[in-house]
Formats: C-alpha cells, sequence, structure tokens
C-alpha cells in the first residue's frame, strides 16, 4: 500500500508529461485523477491506521544501499492525507490558473514528482529515507519557483536552491555522524538513545537542513523571495506543505533527542520567538498581497516552533504544547491553502500582487470574500475557528513553563496582534476600500460573477469550510487528531483542556486589541496615504539576503576559495617552480643527453673502428676524442645554464653530427637513472 | 588464453584498419563497432566465468615478469570497460563525421582498447607498470588528432606529465622489486620485517604520486583539462574512464596488493596521500566552477572526482576501497554521460561555452534530459548513484577519525556544494532562460543528435537508474572483495 502511495504520482508524473505533450486536455484530466486516487489512498491508509488500528510498515532492505523503511501511524498518516488533500485542491485549481501559462508540461510533472516525494517523506521511518526524499522534493520543486522565468524568479528560485543545498549538506553530515555514533537512524532508535549528550552535535547539524527547509531564522530568506513569485497553487504548496515537511524532521529529531534539554530548548524558544516576530512585523509592513501571506507563514513556522520547544523544554509533561504544534501544522497547512488561493484567484485575473493593484477587487464578489475572511480570521486566532485551538495550546504550553518565561509568553501574544494586523490590513485593502481609479474599480466590478469557473470555485469553498469546521467542532476533529499524532511527537495523549475558559478568551481578546491597535496606528497612519495608497516602508537596504548570504556566500567565500586556488596554480605555472624545475630539469636532461649521446659516440668508434667512413672524417686517437666529448658536455651544459642560444653547434657535432639523440636517449635516460638509483639503494643497505 | 584474445581482437582489429582501406564509411563504423561489441562480448564472458590461472607473456628475470590474472578489481574494471568502450565506439561513429582522419583514430582507439584491457588483468607491478606506459603512448596520438597549434601543446603538456610520473613510478618499481615481487595479494607481498621501511615509505609516495598523474593529483593536473582539446569521444572515454581510472587502479594495486594496509596505516605517508586527495577534491572543484569552456568544466569535474577516489584508497582500510571502487564505477558512468552531452553540443551547434548553453534544452531535449540526469546523479542527489559513493567515503572515513579523514570529509562536503555550483549553471539556464539564437544561429529548429549517439546516451543512462536501484547488492560486492 504505501510504495503504491509513493509511487503512484511518481509514474504518474511520466504518463502525464508524455500524455501532455500530445495533447493538454488529457494531460489536466490524468492529474486530476491521480491526485484523486492519491488522496482516496492516502484516505484509506488514514482509516486502516486510525479506524481499524492496524499497523502499516514497510521496510526495503538494500534498496539505495541503507535501505528504506516507512511506517504509517497516527501522525503520518494524517500528515500524508494533509498532503494528498492541499495537492488534490491545487490541481482542482490549477486548470484555470494556468490557462494562459507556458511550461505546464514540466510544471504539472514536477508538482507529481513532489506529491510523491513529499508522500514518501510524511512516511519514512527513520531519517535517512526522511532525508532521501526530502532532497528529492527539494530539487523537484525548484522549477516551481523559477517557472515564470522571469529576471525575479529565477534569483528567488536561486535563492531557494542555495539555501536548499547548503542546508542538505549540512544536514548530511550531522545524519553521518548521527549513523556513525547510533549505527542505524531508525527513529526508535534515536528515541533510545535520547540521553546521549555526544549527539547534540550531530543532532543540531541534522537540524540545519530543516530548519531551512521550514523557514526558521536565519535561514528563512528563500521564504518571503520564492512565495510571491510562483504560481499560487505551487505557493499553497510551499507554504502549507513543503515547510511542514521540514518541521517533520524537526519533531522527528528534537521530540525525540532532547527531550527535557534545557539548553536546547531555550535556545530553540530564541529562535522561534526570532521567527515569528520578524515573520509578523515583515507582514505587515510588506505592501504585495502573497508575500504579506509569505512572510505570515515563517511567522506562523514560529508558533509551530515555539510549541516544539515548550515540548523540548517541559520534557515528559509538554504533550500540551506538543499537540498544539501539531494541529498548528495541520491548521496553518489548511489555512494557507485557503489564502494563497484566493491570492491565486486575484492573480489570474489581475495579474497584479501589489496591494494598491489589487485594491476594491473583492468587492461584490461574495464567495471570494467568504473564503478568504475564513482563512484571514483562522490565522488571526479569532476564537471558533481553527487557528485558535492550536495557539491556545501553544499559550498554555508557553504559560506551563511559568518563571521567567513571562517574556515569550508577552511576544507571543504581541506576534498573534501582530497577526491580525496584518490580516485586516489585506482585508480591508481588498474588500473593503475602493480602488483610487474608478475605471479600474468599474473593471473590477465587471468580473464579478465570472472570476472563476466552477472547478476553482469547488476546490476554493472545499478549503474553505474547513476551517470554521475545525474550529466549532475542535472535541470531534482537532483533539482526536492531537491524541492520534502523541506516540509520535513522544509523549503522553493531551487530556481534556478548557479551550473556552475566561483566561484564554482573555488572551483572544488581547491579540484583537493590539492587532486592531497595529492596524490603525502603523498601517493606516504611516503606511497608508489617501493619495498615494500603500507605501513600502521597509527599508531596502534591510534584507538579510543582500546584506549577509549573498555577499558572504558568494563573493567572500568564492573569492577566497578562488583566491587560493590561483595563488596555487601561479606557484605551479608560474615562474618560481615550473620555471626551476624547468631549469634545473633541462639541465640535469641535457647532462645524461650528451653522455649517452657521447657514449654511443664512443661505443661507435670502438665498434666500427675499421669502416672507411668514419676514417675519413676522424683521425684522432680515442684520448682527444674522449676529451673532446668532455669539454663538450661541459660547455653544453654551461651554455644552456647561460640562456644562451642553444641551437649553437658544440665541436662533437661539428666532427660528427648528432646520432642517435632521439630515438634512444629516453630509454638510456631511464637506465641511467634506475641504474643511479640501484646505486643508491645499494649504498643504503651497506 | 581467452582473456589474451580478448585483449587481441581490438589489437589486430585496430592494426588491420589501415591496412583493409574499407571506402564505404557505414561498412568501416559497422567494422570498429563490431570488433569493440565483440571483444566487449568476450571479456565480459571471460570475467563472469571463475578463472584463477594466470597468463605468462613474457619473463625477463625472475623478478620481471609480465603475467596476467583475473581478480575482483580487474574483473570490475573490465566490466566497466567492457560496457562503456562499444558504446563510446558508437558515438564515436557519429562522432567523427566531423573531424578528419577517421580511420587513424579508430585504429587507435581500439589499440587503447586492448591496452586497457592488459592493464587491468596485469598480475603484477612490473607488468602493471608496462601496460601503463604503453597505454599512454597509444593515446598520445588521439590527444594529438587536430593537429593544431592548441593540440599540440596539450599533447607536450600530456607527453611531460605522464612521462614524468612514470618515471616516478619506474624508479618505485624498480625498487620495490628488490624488495619483494610476485603476483598482487590483498594485504602487500612486502615480506613480514622489512630492512629499511623508510626507503620503502619513499618509494610508496613516489608511486603514489607516480601513477597518480594519472589519476590527476594535484599539484599534477594540469594535463587533464588541457586533453580536452582531443576529440570528444577520447575525452569522454579515456579522459574520464579508461586512462584516469587506469592512475586510480594502479595506485590501489600499490597501496592495497604490493604494500598492504598494514605497512602504511598511520605513517606519513597516509596523511601525504589524504591531504593531498583531499586538496585536490575542493581544488578541482573550484576550478571547475571558475572554468567557462564546457568541456574543461568537465574536466576539471573529472580532477575532483578522481581525488574522491584517491581519498578513499588513502584511508587504507578495506571500507575506504571499496568505497573509491564504487565511486570509480559510478562516475565512469556518470561522467562519459556528461562528456558526451557536451560534444553532442558541440558537433550539432558549435556552442561551447558555458554561457552560450542558455536556452538549449529546448532544441535539443534530449541531450539535456541525459545531461541533466546525470549531473543530478553527480551531485549525489539520494536515490542516484553519487549520493551512495560520497555515503560510502564519509562512513569509511569516519570510521579511521583521524584528522586528516575529517578535513577529508569536510572537503568532501564542500566540494559537494561547489559541485551544484558548476552543474547547475549548465542546466538551469539551458531550461529556464532565453535562447541566444540571433548570435549564433541554430542549424535547424531542433539539433538533438542521431540515433548513435542518443543510444549511447539512453543505455548510459539506463545502466545509472540500475545502479541507483542495486547500489546495496553492489556495495556489499564490493565490500566482500575489499576484504573487509
Amino acid at each position: 500500500m504505501i510504495v503504491l502511495v509513493i509511487l503512484l504520482p511518481m509514474l504518474g508524473a511520466l504518463a502525464a508529461y508524455l500524455a501532455g505533450r500530445k495533447r493538454e486536455d488529457v494531460r489536466d484530466a490524468l492529474t486530476r485523477a491521480i491526485t484523486w486516487a492519491e488522496f482516496l489512498a492516502a484516505a484509506w491508509t488514514f482509516l486502516q491506521v486510525n479506524a481499524l488500528h492496524r499497523e502499516l510498515a514497510l521496510s526495503l532492505p538494500g534498496v539505495c544501499a541503507l535501505g528504506l523503511t516507512f511506517r504509517a501511524d497516527g501522525f503520518r498518516s494524517i500528515y500524508a492525507l494533509v498532503a494528498a488533500f492541499l495537492w488534490l485542491i491545487t490541481t482542482q485549481f490549477s486548470g484555470e490558473y494556468f490557462r494562459h501559462s507556458k511550461n505546464k508540461n514540466r510544471y504539472y510533472f514536477f508538482t507529481l514528482i513532489t506529491l510523491g516525494a513529499t508522500i514518501g517523506l510524511f512516511y519514512s521511518d527513520d531519517l535517512y529515507t526522511t532525508f532521501v526524499f526530502f532532497e528529492i522534493m527539494s530539487m523537484a520543486s525548484y522549477p516551481w519557483v523559477a517557472h515564470d522565468e522571469t529576471k525575479a524568479a529565477l534569483r528567488a528560485a536561486a535563492t531557494y536552491l542555495g539555501i536548499a543545498v547548503l542546508g542538505g549538506m549540512v544536514s548530511l553530515m550531522g545524519l553521518f555522524l548521527l549513523y556513525h555514533r547510533l549505527g542505524t537512524l531508525s527513529f526508535s532508535a534515536i528515541r533510545a538513545a535520547s540521553s546521549d549528550a555526544s549527539l547534540a552535535l550531530p543532532a543540531v547539524l541534522a537540524l540545519f537542513g530543516f530548519a531551512a527547509k521550514a523557514g526558521a531564522f536565519p535561514v528563512h530568506v528563500w521564504l518571503p523571495k520564492a512565495h510571491p513569485v510562483a504560481p499560487a497553487p505551487a505557493s499553497a504548496l510551499l507554504s502549507g506543505i513543503l515547510t511542514k515537511t521540514g518541521m517533520f524532521g524537526i519533531l522527528a529529531i528534537c521530540m525525540n533527542l532532547f527531550v527535557g534539554n534545557r539548553a536546547f530548548g531555550n535556545a530553540l524558544l530564541g529562535i522561534a520567538l526570532a521567527t515569528m516576530l520578524l515573520g509578523a512585523v515583515l507582514a505587515l509592513f510588506s505592501t504585495n498581497l502573497k508575500r504579506t501571506l509569505a512572510c505570515s507563514s515563517m511567522s506562523q513556522i514560529g508558533y509551530i516552533l515555539t510549541g516544539v520547544a515548550c515540548a523540548v523544554l517541559l520534557g515528559e509533561h509538554g504533550s500540551l504544547a506538543a499537540a498544539g504544534a501539531v494541529t498548528h501544522m495541520v491548521n496553518h497547512s489548511l489555512l494557507k491553502l485557503t489564502l494563497f488561493l484566493c491570492a491565486g484567484c486575484v492573480y489570474m485575473n489581475l495579474h497584479a500582487l501589489e496591494l494598491n493593484d489589487v485594491r476594491g477587487f473583492g468587492r461584490g464578489k461574495p464567495l471570494l470574500h467568504f473564503c478568504f475572511l475564513m482563512g484571514a480570521l483562522g490565522l488571526a486566532g479569532v476564537p471558533l475557528f481553527n487557528g485558535y485551538v492550536s495557539k491556545t495550546m501553544i499559550h498554555e504550553g508557553l504559560a506551563e513553563l511559568g518563571g521567567a518565561y513571562h517574556i515569550p509568553e508577552w511576544i507571543f501574544l504581541f506576534a498573534a496582534g501582530l497577526t491580525t494586523g496584518y490580516m485586516l490590513k489585506l482585508y480591508i485593502a481588498l474588500f473593503l476600500q475602493k480602488n483610487p481609479d474608478a475605471a479600474q474599480q468599474k473593471r473590477f466590478d465587471t468580473m464579478n460573477r465570472r472570476y472563476m469557473n466552477r472547478r476553482s470555485a469547488l476546490a476554493l469553498t472545499a478549503s474553505a469550510i474547513l476551517v470554521p469546521l475545525l474550529g466549532i467542532l475542535p472535541g470531534f476533529t482537532l483533539m482526536p487528531l492531537a491524541r492520534i499524532s502523541a506516540p509520535f511527537v513522544n509523549r503522553h495523549p493531551v487530556g481534556a483542556i478548557r479551550l473556552f475558559s475566561l483566561t484564554n478568551l482573555r488572551g483572544g481578546a488581547i491579540t484583537l486589541i493590539i492587532g486592531t491597535l497595529a492596524y490603525m496606528f502603523v498601517v493606516r497612519k504611516w503606511m497608508f496615504r489617501p493619495s498615494k495608497g500603500y507605501l513600502n516602508r521597509w527599508p531596502h537596504w534591510l534584507d538579510l539576503e543582500d546584506m549577509f548570504y549573498r555577499p558572504v556566500l558568494c563573493q567572500g567565500l568564492s573569492r577566497i576559495l578562488c583566491g587560493v586556488c590561483s595563488v596555487l596554480d601561479k606557484l605551479i605555472e608560474g615562474r618560481f617552480v615550473s620555471g626551476f624545475l624547468a631549469r634545473t630539469g633541462i639541465a640535469i636532461l641535457r647532462v645524461f643527453d650528451e653522455l649517452t649521446d657521447h657514449l654511443a659516440l664512443i661505443l661507435r668508434e670502438l665498434l666500427f673502428a675499421s669502416r672507411e667512413e668514419m676514417h675519413r672524417t676522424q683521425r684522432d686517437s680515442i684520448f682527444i676524442r674522449m676529451a673532446c666529448v668532455c669539454a663538450d658536455g661541459v660547455y653544453a651544459v654551461s651554455r644552456r645554464l647561460a640562456r644562451k642560444h642553444p641551437d649553437e653547434r658544440t665541436i662533437t657535432d661539428m666532427r660528427y653530427g648528432t646520432f642517435a639523440t632521439n630515438a634512444i636517449s629516453f630509454g638510456l635516460l631511464l637506465c641511467a637513472m634506475a641504474v643511479l638509483f640501484a646505486i643508491v639503494y645499494v649504498f643504503s643497505r651497506v | 588464453m581467452s582473456l589474451l584474445v580478448c585483449a587481441l581482437i581490438p589489437l589486430l582489429a585496430g592494426a588491420a584498419l589501415p591496412i583493409l582501406r574499407i571506402k564505404r564509411r557505414n561498412l568501416r563504423m559497422l567494422y570498429c563497432v563490431l570488433a569493440t561489441l565483440v571483444a566487449s562480448i568476450a571479456l565480459v564472458s571471460v570475467v563472469l566465468r571463475p578463472w584463477s590461472g594466470s597468463i605468462e607473456l613474457f619473463k625477463l628475470s625472475d623478478r620481471f615478469v609480465c603475467e596476467l590474472r583475473l581478480d575482483g578489481p580487474a574483473r570490475l574494471f573490465l566490466l566497466l570497460i567492457a560496457l562503456l568502450w562499444p558504446l563510446a565506439t558508437l558515438y564515436a561513429t557519429e562522432y567523427m563525421k566531423h573531424e578528419t582522419r577517421e580511420g587513424f583514430f579508430f585504429a587507435f582507439y581500439l589499440l587503447a582498447y586492448s591496452e586497457a584491457i592488459l592493464l587491468a588483468a596485469s598480475a603484477n607491478l612490473f607488468s602493471l607498470y608496462v601496460f601503463y606506459e604503453l597505454l599512454t603512448l597509444v593515446t598520445v596520438p588521439l590527444v594529438l588528432h587536430e593537429k593544431d597549434t592548441p593540440s599540440i601543446r596539450a599533447t607536450r603538456i600530456y607527453l611531460c606529465y605522464l612521462f614524468g610520473g612514470a618515471a616516478l613510478g619506474f624508479v618505485a618499481m624498480v625498487v620495490i622489486s628488490g624488495f619483494a615481487y610476485g603476483p598482487f595479494r590483498l594485504g602487500g607481498i612486502l615480506p613480514d620485517v622489512v630492512e629499511n621501511p623508510t626507503l620503502l615509505l619513499w618509494m610508496a609516495i613516489m608511486a603514489f604520486w607516480g601513477f597518480g598523474v594519472k589519476a590527476a593529483v594535484f599539484p599534477l593536473c594540469r594535463w587533464l583539462p588541457k586533453a580536452s582539446v582531443a576529440p570528444t569521444p577520447v575525452t569522454a572515454l579515456l579522459h574520464a574512464v579508461a586512462v584516469v581510472n587506469a592512475g586510480v587502479f594502479a595506485v590501489m594495486r600499490v597501496l592495497y596488493y604490493v604494500f598492504g594496509t598494514a605497512f602504511l596505516r598511520g605513517t606519513f605517508v597516509q596523511s601525504t596521500m589524504l591531504a593531498a586527495s583531499a586538496f585536490t577534491v575542493v581544488y578541482g572543484a573550484v576550478k571547475a566552477v571558475r572554468e567557462n569552456h564546457f568541456k574543461r568544466r568537465l574536466a576539471w569535474s573529472t580532477v575532483s572526482n578522481l581525488s574522491y577516489m584517491l581519498f578513499g584508497l588513502s584511508l587504507l582500510t578495506p571500507e575506504g576501497m571499496a568505497a573509491a571502487l564504487l565511486h570509480m564505477v559510478n562516475h565512469g558512468l556518470i561522467k562519459i554521460v556528461l562528456f558526451f552531452c557536451a560534444g553532442a553540443v558541440m558537433i550539432q551547434t558549435g556552442r561551447t561555452q558555458i554561457r552560450q548553453l542558455h536556452g538549449m534544452a529546448r532544441p535539443m531535449p534530449y541531450t539535456f534530459a541525459a545531461f541533466t540526469f546525470a549531473g543530478l546523479a553527480l551531485m549525489g542527489l539520494p536515490p542516484l548513484p553519487g549520493f551512495f559513493s560520497k555515503y560510502c567515503l564519509i562512513t569509511a572515513a569516519l570510521k579511521t577519525a583521524g584528522p586528516w579523514q575529517i578535513a577529508g570529509c569536510v572537503a568532501l562536503l564542500i566540494s559537494a556544494v561547489l559541485t551544484v555550483l558548476y552543474i547547475f549553471p549548465v542546466v538551469i539556464p539551458a531550461y529556464f532562460m532565453k535562447l541566444n539564437a540571433a548570435a549564433m544561429p541554430l542549424p535547424r529548429e531542433t539539433c538533438d543528435p542521431g540515433i548513435p549517439i542518443r543510444i549511447a546516451l539512453g543505455v548510459i543512462c539506463a545502466a545509472i537508474l540500475a545502479l541507483s536501484l542495486f547500489s546495496g547488492k553492489l556495495i556489499e560486492v564490493l565490500t566482500a572483495m575489499a576484504g573487509a
């Protein structure tokens, strides 16, 4: 079953690609059918595991060297189902969204490949399998970001790939070290080894890549760049699922290896709060619809990380925080699906995303209005919507820490308030304000009732309706989800909690007040000018990627590496080494050359002394000739070393001409060297 | 005896080619392909049969006997070249249409096959040296093929480096023969008590660099990128697989089968070798990133990857040797595909620089699909073979955790990042950027090469895929071969 679920989209990708080369409609239908089949298969697995209580596990020893292992337990089957659901909805939506786009074949191909890899990742039962599918997913999702092939898209895609590759390599090193220490990477073995302090460094290295994919500070830089340039269905998947694959790895490592580790927990909490706050601030300042949503994703990842950090700090007792993290993952996936599809709906009609260009688009479009409102309310954590449930659980977890941890609690509430603020900004800009350009507003109004086709509308509604459903009935939906995820996060199942107690509702009220204040004072008073619309007040230079990563990695590091290499090249090819080597080499060779030449000459003299032509050319006695030869040798060497003209003829040359220089000198040279070394060797033994 | 026949088939076929003077081109090409194919089939049948005899070719003295035998690594190397040579010849039949003096080229191409077989099967250090030299000599005319100034210059460098290295190897060979002689044995042939170990250690260093010249270890690596002026079938097969792997193979024979790992482990020889190979891994990759010429970039990448193998060998453990052999097979298959693609682009469109390749995936979909696939495999995307060799190398290095081994691991990971940096700037612009047809007009709408090249690419890509699925098995076999 599991193999089928993983391989179906991978093989389907090929089929869809081949079909798409001939008929586009066949390909679209095929892709939809594949995602439906995948969704049903994931749902069937989910039911088997949770309703029929069957253990689905699979191990393929020997495949891919270390062997792959899969297991479908509560959490994993939930997330596979969520992923399949997101793919289903976005694929239904894609048909209309990509109507006029190029390279659709490529998009669908890589979407399905990524689906297979993601499902494989969520079912994996050891970190090696996780990593294998993680890397496939990273590479296969590159064409999403680069889809539009514009300069901005390619740059964002390069950032995405760079972070993914760097993160992957660091993770790989960590996994190798873990494997070296443990001899296996299965989740159960990691759980058993949790008290081993020497595993901390490998685990932190391994976490790096997952954190980069999840979009945690300070390796979040790809996230706000990649989402706005990617097509909306792809953004929904990037934000809804791909960041969660990073979270999956983080959960697998943190929940098992760092139970109750104070130092690590505090560090993680710091990162989580920074991610949460920075994301929220960036989102508040952004004037682009999708960029706001992307930064919001980063902020929400910060919430999930906060839950994880609390669970780590609380150790065995952290089941509530862990449950909050898990349910917020599910909630955020669904919320971002809805919101990005709404943004996609705007983009496919207007081909613009800047708030000033899309202002007033939502007026008179009740369906879009409803769907966006659901997403916004859920994200802001308004009671009776799903975000409220999970945020409350995380908040409770944070409150359980007590002591000096009330500062993080306030940061948490403040960031939640900012969430309300930026969602308010988007909502008011899209649905309440009128576009200052009356003609433009008229154009928007003419689009009413025909801004998306029935299939897209159905898909969007299906995703939006889940938000209040999960929020109103948490006892039947989110709480059971949290309970069946408990074994995966290595905690006890969470008991009953009073979601709508006075303290929790008060927290909700505080965030709403902060949000309204943030909207009133930051957005309306500072960013908004009635004449000019929304202004981007975020300073241009304040960009971690342009300030730090690109200069350090692209220029600094490459310059250092290239500098070292070119210095070495100069050494080898330059005057010092090769000049020296060449000169001494030539001198030595020349000595041997002359020596062998003259040895050969003497031999000839001795052996062929009676020949007539020899008599004609030479009358001297052998001693004189040998003297000549010696003189020649010295002369030639001295000429050579003095770099005089090499072609000057020597005394011997004038008499006998060169003889046997070319043919045998090399062989004799080797012999001579061998003899020399043999002599050295003999002396060394004596 | 049948092993000798396998070596003689391409030798005689190559020698007969200029004599036969086959007029029609198709017939001539058929003759060449068939000759290599027959030789390969014979070779595979010999290699797969359990045969532990030996063939004595000639004998200078008791110490210097030229002898052939088959053992595990020899069989592996022979299988590799038996798979690749016919495919490369097939590729060459189409490629050489664009070059002159085909007959001359194919004669030496066939001769090189026979020398490679003899080298792989040589049973002792002396015969290894002899065939090592012969392989160099036979490939010189192939490098010189174009007979223009760059190729003459490249040949000069080629000769300088390879003969210089061979001289070092020769000295080492002679001195080692003074201590011990006889057929290769895993674990070394040295006697238990060695009178003058320091001299032998120096000889090991000399042999490492002497035979390492063919494996392009720093600082003796400059010849390899220069030699890429040769026609692509030569660069692809000889300078990415046969000749360079012969260097790695010879180093392996010297380290594991002559000296033995126990003799060298922990000495300054090992640390020198580890440092040199780890450095070359990064150096080659950096040079590849900086290189703008398509084929030269691939050649620099070969320099880097050959040092992966040397690094594995320098670990002096069975796992290290297994990892090196695994990477030899993986890299051989991957790199030949990459070079084939580079050559195909060159003959079809005349584009040789990286920045001329923007948008080329559209007119040449088949070629660039193969290139991307092989490129991903080289980068080490997990289920593809490049990943497993990296995995084996790093786990082998971690097992003997010394400072140089750890440095080597870091070097491998840095080079993995750099691999992405020199492969993706070819792949991504090819798919995602606009074709510059104005400056360099394309001859046709689609410029994919003809059937022979496509077959060669397809078969090797399929082999890479198979390798990724059965790598677990292969690793087991290799580890057993290395005696773990």
